[in-house]
């Protein structure tokens, strides 16, 4: 009995240790992190913060950058665009990471704009569905509810379906906000039959195979198998989206303050280079060099 | 004495191991003059009984390790939002760059677990048990086999690929019955019922083959037709290992995320209309488990929680029943 006891407390003692030993230095490094004075880009540690749209983007582009230049440093953090644009200003981090312009209130001169990457939405329907365009507060009575059927907004056919996007999506963020009107103090959510999605693919997937449908897609993801629909008259393509003329789209951007240099200038080279474009960004989002 | 006819190798007549007989046996064999009994039997069983010992106490540490871990992760969601705005509302609304500001209410997704759990059985609990029926009974021996094979293929499935069956074939076909988009509980039902009849068919047939011959023969000799004994004797008989299947079952639909989510429509409203879009625990976890944190995790968590006290329960229910019908035999 004895030696089964002991066993059995060896037995766990081992799993214990081995399951707690990565959690402690996970732990051990994140107050580190916030206590380390600012360095600057000279040191070898480049830090960003904002946006969770971009966060994507630049962590995969940290792991790649970080591959080829172990010297360096790249730390990582979320937050939101405005908590990116903010630390950006007071030199907490070098680099913040933003899905939208400065606000007017925002822009003191101080910081300078790197766009790595182009998102734009179209609103996609099932390839039966007879409507061609929708004015922009039709494709927000429609995604929230107010108008349930299709022959509301000069189609034919039974009750729209609605596919959105799942709540941690940035292009469902975007959509939220520029479609629906969704700000952080007044938030709009999509009427709460939606069908949610996980991915542009799921998205396109669901809204080709049912019937009366409509959704949204990052246009890279746009084929046959869907139709697209104009919004307020205008096609989303890139030539409108650049002209501003379609406003369902939005630059990621990262913001320095001043030129950047050192680390943290080779590193937003590394995001905007073909090879990272190329490989990463263009999987999701309309590459620069397309631009 | 020691001869070998009627008996295996190593094992005396009645089928159980005999070190004795086994050593016997290896003598017979010729290889095993130097062999002693202590070093064949003794030290491979102690060091086999220590690696058993270690596996087994793993598997219970893992368990009370998911056990922890979900009761811890929850916790902030039920403190931070209250009990009653987590469990009893059906507003469901999570904020991700302040998840604080967010609605987390899981009765929506409760309801839709528990209504396409209940339909998944209303539809498969029959079909599983009549398929035991007809296997034990009914069937001849080859059909029996066959039957069998078919049920095991089915089991073997996986879950993805019953879900997306559904969504290419259900999904539209019920979309066109009924007029509406098709996804909905109905079809989330119809896909977890052909899930859940392989568990029911198998264990009901454990159960039916566990009622002693004899009662079956009694049956019979009176003169009673092939159904009487079905339904007076044998699934009496055996309702609590029935019981126990369904409950298994139970547990597998209620457990079930991938078909689940293909077919249900992610939506997040509360309904009782089997043909209108919803979600259930599962599916709400996986849809939102993406980039999510704080309170909004954490409410995430509680439903797993939710979940892991369900299974429990059914469990325990199974046991209890299980416990029963040992009894009464």
């Amino acid at each position: 009995m004895r030696r089964k006891r002991m066993l059995s407390f060896v037995a766990i003692a081992i799993t214990a240790i081995l399951l707690l030993l990565p959690g402690c230095g996970k732990k051990e490094e994140k107050p580190a992190e916030e206590t380390k004075p600012v360095e600057q880009e000279l040191s070898g540690v480049v830090k960003l913060s904002g946006s969770t749209t971009v966060l994507p983007l630049v962590q995969e582009a940290a792991s790649r950058f970080m591959d080829e230049n172990p010297e360096v440093d790249v730390e990582v953090q979320g937050g939101g665009s405005s908590v990116g644009i903010t630390q950006v200003k007071e030199g907490v981090v070098d680099i913040g990471m933003s899905s939208r312009d400065l606000k007017s209130e925002e822009n003191d001169g101080s910081l300078v704009d790197h766009k790595i990457a182009l998102d734009i939405i179209a609103i996609v329907v099932h390839p039966e569905v007879n409507v061609s365009s929708l004015t922009s507060d039709q494709v927000k009575a429609i995604f929230t509810g107010q108008i349930k059927k299709w022959s509301e907004v000069g189609g034919s056919g039974g009750d729209i379906v609605v596919v959105v996007r799942d709540k941690a999506s940035g292009t469902r963020e975007m959509f939220d906000e520029k479609a629906l009107g969704s700000s952080k103090d007044a938030p709009v959510e999509p009427v709460a039959s939606a069908i949610e999605c996980n991915s542009n693919g799921m998205v396109r997937e669901t809204v080709a195979s049912t019937k009366n449908s409509i959704g949204y897609l990052s246009i890279g993801y746009l084929d046959e198998s869907v139709k697209t629909v104009k919004y307020n008259d205008v096609e989303p393509v890139l030539e409108e989206a650049k002209a501003g003329k379609y406003t369902l789209s939005r630059y990621l951007r990262l913001f320095t303050k001043g030129t950047p240099t050192g680390a943290a200038k080779a590193f937003i080279e590394y995001v905007m280079g073909d090879e990272f474009q190329r490989a990463v960004v263009s999987k999701d989002y309309i590459p620069i060099y397309e631009l | 004495m020691h001869r070998r006819s009627g008996r295996l190798f190593g094992e005396n007549r009645l089928g159980a191991p005999d070190p004795h007989l086994f050593l016997y046996d290896l003598r017979e064999m010729g290889i095993s003059r130097s062999v002693r009994l202590s070093r064949i039997v003794k030290t491979p069983d102690n060091f086999v009984k220590c690696a058993l010992f270690i596996c087994s106490s793993l598997t219970v540490f893992f368990v009370f390790l998911v056990i922890v871990f979900i009761l811890s992760s929850s916790v902030p969601a039920l403190k931070e939002l209250g009990f009653k705005n987590v469990f009893f509302s059906t507003k469901w609304s999570p904020n991700v760059s302040a998840p604080l500001k967010g609605n987390y209410g899981i009765l929506a997704f409760l309801n839709g677990t528990i209504l396409t759990t209940i339909g998944a059985l209303i539809l498969g609990a029959p079909l599983g048990v009549g398929t035991a029926v007809f296997i034990d009974e009914y069937a001849p021996v080859w059909l029996k086999g066959l039957v069998f094979r078919g049920v095991e293929i089915i089991a073997g499935i996986p879950s993805v690929v019953i879900g997306w069956f559904g969504l290419t074939l259900l999904v539209p076909m019920i979309a066109e019955i009924t007029n509406t988009s098709g996804y909905g509980m109905f079809a989330a039902s119809l896909v977890l019922a052909l899930m859940v009849v392989p568990t029911i068919t198998t264990l009901s047939f454990e159960a039916l083959q566990a009622v002693p011959e004899d009662i079956h023969d009694a049956s019979v000799a009176l003169g009673a037709t092939r159904w009487q004994t079905v339904s007076r004797v044998l699934l009496p008989a055996s309702l609590r290992g029935i019981a126990a299947a369904v409950i298994l079952g139970m547990c597998r639909a209620i457990g079930e995320t991938m078909a689940v989510q293909m077919v249900i429509g992610n939506a997040r409203q509360l309904t009782f209309n089997p043909l209108t879009r919803t979600s259930t625990l599962t599916t709400r976890i996986v849809t939102d488990m993406g980039e999510s944190h704080g309170v909004f995790r954490s409410a995430l968590f509680a439903q797993g929680l939710v979940l892991l006290i369900f299974s429990a329960v059914l469990i325990i229910i199974v046991r209890a029943a299980l416990k029963g019908r040992a009894l009464s035999q």
